[in-house]
């Protein structure tokens, strides 16, 4: 018995093993060679139109669908709902936002009674709504998550505007055109002095972490300016990088770590920048 | 079923869609009997065909017509989608213009 027990497979058996291949959202990118030229660099929630989602394409039935050359996970749309049809398990909603036509199932959870909506959705209102892109026989429609009546009118202009810039964004980069990479080459020839390094980490600082504190954001730009940033950094080097406290360091990483913004590559020990 | 798109549109864009679906967004400015007049987010007046039964579905003072354009300035109403007392006419007419430019063909 003790045999078994000290054998490393088994210790992980007893838990079910809780990892599921293609279920972490870095997982499926990072971890297949040859594919990263198909950097997923969209947010991962993607507003999107009802045209798109009927132009969008897919390499084999389990792969991403891809809109705009870039891969798609969870997509959100505002429209209107044309008829519905209550099934037994679940209910399909017929939705047009003047693009086209797509069909949005919800299946219900039989031990939860959904009489908590705010307002229940009827023909003829506008609904925004999160989900899935799905086929079956040629068929596409939406495996909703989340869906609520659109009250202010706005929302749905603020919709198509929000899926235009995103469109824009995944053409041309992110807004104000120094994006990472140039960051990165700046920094680097930096490195030796600590003062000039912090200055310049400062003002090239990429705005989509303008919200975190200083250190952090040097941390993200010290991981960055790293050659290995592709395969991850060790913390080891990215404390030579930006100095200080290693308990500081540690704690940042950490709520880098909870906020998104890094991952663990190869070890618990090696970091890089989602992006 | 000809087509199922029905493209946003302002008054003076109704003469490239006579014959088809479009979704037209402005402000009521009358409704009498068979006919409603609405100022489109361009500020130009559009003729809107009711059926007597729909007049009724308009409530709001601003509103999403969704109809057929039977010729330049005249939609026929097949439903009404009421958007409040409060749209910023200026932000659909910017997406109207974005929904026609070749620039966004891929999505609108």
């Amino acid at each position: 018995m003790s045999q078994f027990s000290q054998n490393p497979y088994y210790k992980g058996g007893g838990g079910g093993g809780g990892f599921m291949a293609g279920d972490s959202p870095f997982g499926s990118n990072s971890g297949t060679p040859g594919s990263g030229h198909k950097r997923n660099n969209s947010p991962s929630v993607r507003p999107v139109t009802i045209k798109q989602i009927l132009t969008a394409t897919q390499v084999h039935s389990e792969a991403d669908w891809v809109i705009d050359n870039a891969e798609v996970g969870t997509v959100t749309v505002v429209a209107q709902v044309i008829s519905i049809q209550k099934q037994a398990t679940n209910i399909v909603y017929n939705l047009d936002d003047g693009t086209g036509r797509l069909e949005a199932r919800h299946w219900v959870d039989p031990s939860a009674m959904e009489e908590d909506e705010e307002e229940p959705v009827t023909e003829g209102v506008v609904i925004y709504m999160m989900g899935n892109i799905k086929a079956f026989s040629n068929k596409r429609y939406i495996n909703t998550s989340q869906k609520r009546v659109s009250k202010d009118p706005h929302e749905i202009y603020f919709h198509l505007l929000n899926a235009m810039t995103t469109k824009l964004q995944l053409e041309r980069g992110p807004p104000n055109g120094s994006g990472v990479p140039t960051v990165s080459s700046s920094t680097k020839t930096e490195r030796g002095d600590a003062s000039a390094y912090t200055a310049q980490a400062t003002i090239s600082t990429n705005n989509q972490w303008a919200s975190l504190p200083a250190f952090h954001q040097q941390v993200l730009n010290a991981i960055l300016s790293h050659p290995a940033s592709e395969l991850g950094v060790d913390v080891g080097a990215i404390a030579k990088i930006v100095g200080g406290q290693a308990a500081h360091l540690s704690a940042t990483l950490d709520s880098l770590l909870d906020g998104g913004h890094i991952y663990t590559t190869v070890d618990e020990s090696h970091f890089a920048v989602s992006q | 079923m000809s087509d199922i798109t029905s493209p946003r549109v302002n008054s003076a864009r109704l003469a490239d869609h006579v014959g088809r679906h479009v979704r037209l967004a402005g402000k009521v400015l009358k409704v009498a009997g068979d006919a409603a007049i609405v100022e489109a987010s361009d500020g130009g007046n559009v003729e809107v065909k009711i059926l007597g039964s729909q007049a009724a579905t308009i409530k709001d003072q601003y509103v999403e017509i969704v109809g057929q354009v039977t010729e330049p300035g005249v939609v026929k109403m097949l439903n009404c989608i009421n958007l409040g007392d409060k749209l910023d006419m200026a932000i659909v007419d910017f997406v109207v213009e974005k929904w026609h430019s070749p620039q966004f063909s891929s999505m609108f």
